[in-house]
């Protein structure tokens, strides 16, 4: 049996006399896992302390199995990591930044060189790999600051807010980068962000953090699967026929005032038949809105949610 | 991840052995130091003077050379213990000029832009990082301290008269001991500065401060106490007592020591204490940062 992605077993962090996260506990079993919450909800902390860099005041968090306290150097062998700060030499060239953290990741120079003319390509620096890191672009500094944390070859790779400050077209670059380093690998992820696109589109299952609580843990997959579709109409002429004729094919109606419907229909159903049957009844969609259970929704559900307090589901 | 297929690949290839990472750190110091221009100057200046104290060995154990520079063997200076004594004080002077140049940089370029955090999410630890970054100014600190004195000290083994060896063999403890303690303190010092003080010019003003300010409050001290104990905190003053007890030295050679006021242990005592404080302040920077928000 694989050990799971991140245990967290009653996790608590003091940073001086602040307890910044609160007996966590849960487990995330998935490849990708995003870590999201407001600010100051504890999720660099919790990432600092699944590096060692803190130590836990009561229970543990274990990653691949390890513990983040006893077998810290252990499981940072297996680490990337891209800090939500800026982290990078500023004289020092992009590609001898990159090499000289492979190096120190235990790769010897000729390997670490040339895995650092790799991971600059791979990134799309490879124009820019000689020039001085200090003179990148915020955007360019993000990608290599990727470059580093890949160069190693990590089993797991530990991504905090790495979109932060990026341009669309460069942060839809980037994570179709993540996307693509965690199809072409078995590497894990844990991707930090207060951005929901992020996190919904590169990860699998969701850890949410509130005042350094668990507010929620949540299987995107799982919910993607369980998901109904939802279809918000607002129609004209419709007369009980219609919402019979939509409940026949297995739909759910709800009927409101001014024409607006809202339907609730099963993955068999497809869209074109609720034009059909509108066509046939002489009813006009005025307008539809047809949308999953977002990540957006479990989001603010889990911000609202008072049960949470105590630390677990 | 070949360049051309532009694909990611995990890394399955050979690591290098984790106790020897640390000097990853020293090289790359070392390729950034010999960059520059100043500091192969500063380099070559401080080596000088060696070539001075061996053309005197050469001079003092040759008598043709003598008589062609018309000098007589009772005008020259003899080459013992005080000798090597001077030549270790000059030499480590001359140390300490060039740990305020490198000293300086060789932490702050990583805290300046946050890199810390990269290191030490590896399987690398904070101590080997000071190690490493230690292992930079204890190989170059040497280069002008105990290694060119030891090389004299075989030239003078080597043109001196058969016995000069043995009866002189002692004198290699206080050479490498001494310069010990004194590269120890100047590296944590700085390191110390330099974890602390992004500028480098700011760096090297408190590194001077740090060895004349305290030695200015020890003296008011002995003033308004009446005792002598305030010298502790003069770093100078304790290393040439510690190099004068060393060299069994009471001749005053290096200016008055007290050396029947201090005891020498004491003096080591607080040369070992400037590197633990060091330690300790070491400790509290090197840390991963961390921003606690709200």
């Amino acid at each position: 049996m694989t050990n799971p992605t991140i245990e967290l077993d009653g996790l608590e962090v003091q940073l001086g006399n602040r307890t910044i996260l609160h007996g966590l506990t849960g487990v995330l079993k998935s490849r990708a896992i995003g870590l999201l919450g407001p600010n100051g909800a504890g999720k660099s902390t919790l990432i600092n302390t699944l590096l060692g860099f803190h130590t836990p005041s009561k229970g543990s968090a274990r990653m691949l199995g390890l513990d983040s306290h006893t077998s810290g150097k252990a499981l940072r062998s297996l680490v990337g990591y891209m800090p939500e700060n800026d982290a990078f030499i500023s004289k020092m060239s992009g590609v001898r930044f990159v090499r000289y953290m492979a190096e120190i990741s235990g790769l010897p120079p000729d390997q670490a060189m040339e895995r650092a003319h790799e991971a600059f390509v791979y990134v799309g620096l490879g124009e820019a790999r000689y020039r001085p890191v200090g003179t990148y672009s915020l955007g360019m500094k993000q990608l290599a600051k990727l470059a580093q944390a890949i160069a190693h070859g990590p089993k797991v790779l530990i991504l905090d807010e790495p979109t932060n400050g990026m341009d669309p077209p460069a942060r839809k670059r980037l994570i179709e980068l993540i996307r693509e380093i965690r199809e072409a690998s078995d590497i894990c992820l844990l991707l930090s962000s207060h951005l929901l696109r992020d996190v919904e589109e590169t990860c699998d299952e969701v850890l949410i953090l509130r005042n350094g609580k668990i507010a929620s843990i949540c299987n995107l997959v799982e919910e993607r699967r369980a998901n109904r579709k939802f279809l918000e109409l607002e129609t004209l002429g419709a007369e009980a026929t219609f919402t019979s004729s939509l409940e026949s094919l297995g739909c759910e109606c709800a009927v409101f005032s001014n024409g607006r419907i809202k339907v609730v229909m099963p993955d068999s159903v497809e869209i074109r038949e609720v034009f059909k049957v509108a066509a046939d009844r002489g009813v006009q969609i005025r307008r539809m809105n047809h949308r999953r259970d977002s990540l957006e929704d479990i989001f603010l559900n889990a911000m609202e949610q008072t049960g949470a307090a105590d630390g677990r589901l | 991840m070949a360049v051309y297929k532009r694909r990611y690949n995990s890394y399955t290839g050979s690591l290098t052995p984790e106790w020897s990472r640390f000097f990853v750190l020293t090289r790359y110091a070392f390729a950034d130091l010999f960059k520059s221009r100043s500091f192969v100057l500063l380099l070559i200046l401080s080596i000088i003077p060696c070539l001075f104290f061996a053309g005197y060995i050469f001079i003092a154990n040759n008598k043709t050379v003598q008589l062609l520079m018309q000098l007589r063997s009772a005008d020259l200076f003899t080459v013992e213990s005080q000798y090597f004594m001077i030549i270790l004080t000059v030499q480590n002077q001359a140390a300490f000029l060039l740990n305020c140049w490198v000293g300086p940089v060789l932490i702050s370029g990583d805290l300046t832009n946050g890199a810390l955090p990269l290191f030490l999410s590896r399987p690398f630890t904070r101590t080997g990082y000071v190690l490493g970054k230690l292992a930079v100014l204890g190989l170059l600190l040497s280069v002008v301290t105990w290694v060119p004195c030891l090389l004299l000290f075989s030239l003078q083994s080597g043109l001196a008269s058969n016995g000069w060896l043995w009866s002189h063999l002692w004198m290699i403890v206080p050479i490498v001991l001494c310069s010990a303690i004194w590269i120890l303190m100047l590296s944590l010092i700085s390191l110390a500065v330099s974890a602390w003080v992004k500028l480098r010019i700011v760096a090297t003003g408190v590194i001077f401060i740090t060895f004349f300010i305290p030695a200015g409050f020890g003296e008011m001290f002995n003033a308004i106490m009446g005792t002598y104990w305030g010298r502790l905190l003069n770093f100078s003053y304790m290393f040439r007592l510690i190099v004068a007890s060393g060299f069994r030295d009471r001749s005053g050679l290096l200016g008055s020591l007290g050396l029947e006021e201090i005891p020498v242990p004491a003096a080591w005592g607080a040369l070992i204490s400037v590197c633990l404080l060091s330690l300790v302040i070491l400790n509290a920077r090197l840390r991963a940062r961390e921003t606690v928000r709200g």
